[in-house]
């Protein structure tokens, strides 16, 4: 573990300011991460910005009833709160599906966004790995890649983004606040991630800002949600695959529907094609099929992960059938 | 100011806990991990290193009454916080309600992730929101591994001690 | 389980008398201990698995704040070598030393060890060390990458095998594989080391199942007679085999306090410990079965390849349970190994044993389907009344009585055997068996046991607990025979200073460490027995052993007389045992093996392809139980080890280059909480008087046996596919779609 210079932020602008001109600092929320990966010498900071100490740790209601999450408000405290368990349960099962105890305990809102993958050439720094060094090529491509991605990956990155959280976020639809040196700016939670392409080391759309806010859209009404999470483990393991999943019911027909996945994709990964074929159908098996078909349409194997894209399929029909048994009970 | 609070590398940062209620001061470099510091520099060395990656739970602390893998904070993250460590369970040379219960079930072998699943154990007994269902129990526990294997007597330790401070406040209610 | 009578201790449930020390963090684990002036090593991990370390660049992290040295080849003392002999007592896992020269024979090897003043200099330092290699061609990744046959290393026959194999009318040929498993046990490897008397004597504390192995082993290595070094392990966060014998890092460190004249502590990190301080080796077996049509078994033969390293030779002799596990005339087995790029595999809880045993009972399972029997059955009808292997009489098994029973509780008779046909909401029901059963030996042994002044009793040996509970047992043992109560005994293990105890492994602690324990109560009891009858003394006159003893006191004629009291007349501070025991010739007349059985429930969720073990129900049979409560723990702990062995465990080896890339403890799966399924575990209660005079074999390594050939046994009831490929994962079990 290299050593690293050291600074508290006291405000969002001046921890900003701070980070400015300095490209290998880091700023440290839950430090699950980042701690974790310059113990690898994956990460590399030479400075490190604490923000714990930054206003950021509540959830408000806005006025127009929508939720807005500070970003250091942790991963336990959201999954727990009220508001969100009663607006997004789905976010709130996503969180508890993900992690440890203790990791939600440290983890952050705004870090969980900032999430690495778990792709192991890129944790091992003697591996070849484009988004940890640009141009050094891919082992995962032709190496063990049982955990890779079969949507969004390329020639050049097959690495898995490893959130149940942002699943749940990809579904609801989020709006985040970013500060940066111009000041506050939103951008929606979809465009944030970024696909591999050509450049695998850059992973989101932050222009030296800071998250400061996750706001989530209104939810559906009525609403059944269910994340299922498929995984060797019964607890404690990120995702072979998962799927988010949102309903509402008018009678047995579906009106609105939100389908996202993880432990598959380079990317929170939001099914907007399956979605739109499920409005208006009959909320069965043979609806739910042909979503998953939709969206898994483009899904690619590599050499050890053929097996995703079936139990993928799966992780939808069940998440899907599931939400409309709660719509079908929210009903009721 | 930002100023007043940068580091250097080389530098020793003075760091202020409340260690198991007691007040300590820590001169630790920015990198040092709280787990080394509680084990190497100030001597608790009752807080395992496992896997030091999260992974296994036996480095589990409370900071601010939470459960947090030790491992991966830094000291300096803990300027200010109150930190619980198995070594500050017991009291007046009695064991923790929890403790007793790990003893009473056999609730462990080697012994090595015990603090950690007693701290966990402890967090969890308190923390409300948190259903004391089996199922619950379970998955809220997995952060901590047992290589031994003694989860059903740690189960059966957590649900036990639950059930004898749930009898407990049932009288103090009364 | 028989009624314990009240006076009795031995054989009662009770309380670790270690409990407190490690639920309250005072437990000192060789990780936790410090000296004055310490030094901390942090070794540097070779990147690739096989090739030449050209040359290292030293200068940035010489350069780091707080780093005294970096030891590496060609700045490294000249060191011997350990004979490596089990009679001798002195067995190392890697006989080649640190550093001994350039050639890198598995990925993690060390190619240097920074030594700093802090842990975190060490760390950093370690990572600003850069290496050039030189990749060797040729690079063995597994055996399931090889056509390569191996080496044979050892083989069995009796009758005819192959020809019965020929003219039987059913028969059954298949192969099974295991994936390399980590122990992953929760210490990891460390080493403390201190050398004092201008470097004529070496204190190391190691987290080890064999302190005395290791003396020997460093006393070899560093030309000094064994007297002058010592071994402290008081504490062991676990080892599962891994600890048996002595590591690199141990001489590494060791030589790097002498080298710089300073105490240096070296704790693997977690990855290192997984690559460089072995596993148990993957493995192929076949296992071919000839029968009648009524199920009795004519002939059986097991061939079994398992990796070694290139630096080492080790065995995992997979066909060791075989010979004796059926009543069969004919049976061979032949075992081989084969180099591979891998660190030097080691033992892991019931090592062979458990690989066979998922082969053979996984195998017995398919010929039961393929006759139409139940598998229960097929076992009983083949059911070996004494040992066929070697012709005499088991000294007491009880694997019907075990069959019979977990199959009861487990409502076995109500199972439908109809492939898929227990459904239950999304899920399927699939039930499994399979019997276990694991060698019983044991091992000379010696203790030391004082009666003090103050009533207590100081019993010491020079074994270890690696967290089966002997600090217990032992005290145990030495309450029973002196009436003092546990917890007025203090036992000291995990020293080479105390008399010379056995190896924590093989499951053969308690039976080896007790009778010696025994002996030495009974010698310390003889020597105040004595004092009593002595001029003066409490009993002046009487026949020494006529005296008896009873809750801590020497009774005769209508008196007792405290232990404390007498020892109070004559100004004593204590009288003193030993004793030291052997196995005799019981083994000309009887064989010993513990036996069980084990039932389990899988549930098969196909819309999800979700496999879950759901239940357990398992009757073991290893004689008395000496503490039932730790017993129990084992067997328990062992099956959530057969969870993680059938459905989770295996070291990924990159099949290009055979780097290691899962070794930490999450992308290497072990069981969580949330994976243990309901248990229902029985001892049984039959005492193998003819083992020891306690009745006790040992209950470490049964449990896990059998385990993974149940999984698969009940997967394949509830999905109709034979599974022979451990860890049995989702990619095998999910329709393609």
């Amino acid at each position: 573990m290299r050593t690293f210079a050291f600074a508290r932020a006291d405000s969002v602008a001046r921890a900003v300011e701070s980070q400015q001109g300095d490209p290998a600092s880091a700023f440290v929320a839950g430090g699950t991460t980042l701690l974790d990966l310059v113990k690898l010498d994956v990460m590399r900071p030479s400075r490190v910005i604490d923000i714990n100490a930054l206003p950021l740790n509540t959830v408000e209601r806005l006025p127009d009833d929508r939720l807005r999450i500070g970003a250091l408000v942790t991963n336990t405290d959201l999954a727990y709160h009220p508001d969100v368990l009663a607006d997004h349960p789905l976010l709130s099962q996503a969180i508890l599906a993900g992690a440890s105890s203790q990791v939600r305990n440290m983890a952050t809102t705004g870090g969980n966004l900032m999430q690495r993958t778990r792709c192991p050439y890129f944790r091992d720094a003697a591996a070849a790995c484009n988004k940890r060094e640009p141009g050094s090529g891919c082992d995962a491509l032709h190496g063990v890649n049982r955990m890779h991605a079969v949507l969004g990956g390329s020639s050049e990155c097959v690495a898995v983004h490893p959130s149940d959280m942002c699943v749940a976020l990809a579904a609801i639809g989020a709006t985040l606040t970013l500060h940066g040196p111009r000041g506050e700016r939103e951008i929606e939670f979809a465009d944030f991630h970024r696909l591999p392409g050509t450049t695998p080391y850059l992973e989101h759309d932050l222009d030296n800002e800071l998250i400061v806010a996750v706001t989530l859209a209104p939810p559906l009404v009525p609403l059944g949600a269910a994340y299922v999470k498929l995984r060797d483990r019964a607890a404690y393991e990120f995702a072979l695959a998962s799927a988010g999943a949102m309903l509402s019911l008018d009678e047995e027909l579906i009106g609105e529907a939100r389908l996202a996945l993880g432990g598959v994709a380079t990317k929170p990964w939001r099914c907007r094609e399956a979605e739109a074929s499920l409005a208006g159908k009959r909320a069965d098996t043979a609806a739910f099929e042909a979503a998953a078909d939709l969206a898994l349409a483009d899904a690619r194997p590599l050499s050890h992960n053929a097996f995703k894209i079936p139990l993928a399929r799966q992780a939808i029909v069940r998440a899907l059938r599931d939400a409309a048994r709660r719509a079908r009970e929210d009903d009721a | 100011m930002m100023e007043t609070t940068e580091h250097s590398p080389e530098a020793a940062v003075s760091v202020h806990l409340t260690l198991n209620g007691v007040p300590v001061t820590a001169e630790v470099s920015p990198n040092a991990i709280l787990l080394d510091v509680l084990r190497e520099q100030l001597g608790l060395t009752g807080t395992k290193k496992g896997c030091d990656h999260g992974q296994c739970g036996a480095c589990t602390v409370h900071v601010e009454g939470r459960a947090m893998n030790a491992c991966l904070r830094l000291a300096v993250m803990c300027e200010g916080q109150a930190i619980t460590t198995i070594e500050g369970l017991a009291e007046g040379g009695r064991l923790h309600p929890v403790q007793q219960a790990f003893l009473d079930h056999d609730a462990f072998q080697c012994g090595y992730c015990s603090p950690g699943q007693i701290m966990s154990a402890v967090a969890l007994l308190e923390d409300r929101r948190v259903p004391g269902d089996v199922t619950t129990v379970r998955e809220a526990m997995s952060g901590n591994l047992c290589r031994c294997g003694a989860y059903q007597n740690i189960l059966a330790a957590i649900q036990d001690a639950r059930l004898r401070r749930h009898g407990q406040e049932g009288g103090d209610d009364a | 389980m028989t009624a314990i009578p009240e006076h009795h201790v031995v054989g009662r449930r009770t309380p670790r008398v270690d409990g407190e020390d490690k639920l309250t963090g005072r437990a000192d684990y060789t990780v936790d201990h410090r000296l004055e002036d310490m030094l901390y090593g942090y070794p540097v991990p070779a990147s690739i698995a096989h090739g030449t370390l050209e040359s290292l660049t030293l200068d940035a992290a010489r350069a780091m704040p707080g780093v005294v040295d970096i030891l590496h080849h060609g700045h490294f003392p000249d060191l011997h070598r350990s004979p490596n002999s089990l009679r001798q007592g002195d067995a190392v896992s890697e006989v080649r030393l640190p550093f001994e020269d350039d050639r890198i024979h598995y990925h993690g090897q060390y190619i240097a060890l920074v030594v700093a003043e802090t842990f975190e200099q060490a760390r950093a330092a370690a990572f600003r060390v850069k290496a050039r290699y030189h990749r060797d061609a040729g690079v063995v990744t597994g055996l399931a990458a090889s056509d390569d046959t191996g080496e044979e290393v050892g083989h069995y026959m009796r009758g005819e095998p192959e020809l019965a194999f020929g003219i039987a009318p059913v028969i059954l040929d298949e192969t099974y594989t295991i994936a390399a498993e980590s122990h992953l046990q929760l210490e990891p490897h460390a080493t403390l080391a201190e050398w004092r008397d201008a470097d004529q004597h070496l204190i190391v504390h190691e987290s080890t199942q064999g302190v005395f192995y290791q003396r020997n082993a460093l006393a070899r290595i560093f030309d000094l007679p064994p007297e002058r070094v010592e071994v402290i392990s008081h504490y062991i966060g676990s080892g599962f085999g891994n600890k048996l014998f002595m590591w690199p890092h141990a001489v590494a460190t060791a030589a790097a306090a002498r080298w710089l004249g300073r105490p240096v502590k070296t704790v693997l990190p977690r990855q290192q410990d997984m690559m460089t301080t072995g596993h148990r080796p993957a493995s192929r077996q076949r296992i071919r079965l000839g029968a009648e049509f009524d199920g009795s078994l004519a002939s059986i033969q097991h061939d079994s390849l398992t990796e070694t390293s290139t630096v080492d030779r080790y065995v995992d002799a997979c066909g060791g349970a075989t010979p004796s596990a059926y009543a069969c005339d004919s049976v061979a087995t032949h075992q081989r190994i084969l180099p591979v790029h891998h660190g030097t595999p080691c033992p892991m809880r019931a090592p062979g044993e458990v690989s066979g045993v998922f082969a053979l009972e996984s195998a017995i399972d398919e010929l039961a389907v393929a006759l139409d029997m139940d598998p229960l059955a097929l076992r009983l009808k083949n059911y070996a009344h004494q040992d066929p292997q070697r012709g005499l009489p088991w000294s007491s098994k009880h694997l019907d009585r075990c069959l019979e029973s977990a199959a009861e509780r487990f409502g076995w008779a109500s199972r439908d055997p109809r492939i898929g046909s227990m459904g239950d909401g999304d899920e399927i029901i699939g039930q499994g068996m399979a019997s276990a059963t694991w060698f019983a030996g044991r091992q000379p042994c010696a203790a030391r046991v004082t009666l003090r002044a103050d009533g207590s009793v100081f019993a010491a040996c020079g074994t270890q607990d690696i967290g089966t509970g002997t600090y217990t047992i032992v005290a145990q043992t030495v309450a029973e025979l002196t009436g003092v109560p546990v917890g007025r005994v203090e036992v000291r293990l995990g020293e080479t200073r105390l008399p010379a105890g056995p190896l924590s492994g093989g499951s053969m602690t308690t039976a080896s460490t007790l009778p010696a324990v025994a002996a030495a109560t009974r010698d310390a009891l003889a020597a105040l027995q004595e004092v009593a009858t002595g001029p003066g003394g409490d009993f002046d006159g009487l026949y020494p052993a006529s005296l008896g003893v009873e809750a801590g006191a020497l009774v005769a004629e209508g008196r007792r007389v405290n232990f404390a009291e007498i020892l109070a007349r004559h100004r004593l501070s204590g009288v003193t045992g030993e004793g030291s025991t052997a196995p005799g010739d019981e083994r000309q007349a009887y064989s010993f093996r513990s036996f069980g059985a084990h039932f389990v429930e899988v549930r098969w969720d196909p819309g999800i392809s979700r496999l879950r073990v759901a239940r357990v129900v398992s009757s073991i049979d290893v004689g008395r139980a000496i503490n039932p409560v730790a017993a129990r723990n084992q067997v328990e702990g062992a099956i959530v080890m057969g969870i993680g062995m059938g459905l989770l465990e295996g070291l990924d080896y990159d099949p290009r280059d055979a780097r290691l890339i899962n070794a930490n403890a999450s992308d290497y799966r072990i069981p969580v909480h949330a994976d243990m399924p309901e248990l229902d575990v029985e001892l049984l209660d039959y005492p193998d008087y003819r083992f020891n005079e306690f009745g006790a074999r040992g209950i470490g390594e049964i449990g896990l046996t059998g385990v993974a050939a149940a999984i698969a046994n009940a997967v394949y009831h509830a999905t109709g596919k034979r599974l022979r490929d451990l860890p049995i994962t989702v990619e095998t079990l999910v329709s393609p779609d």
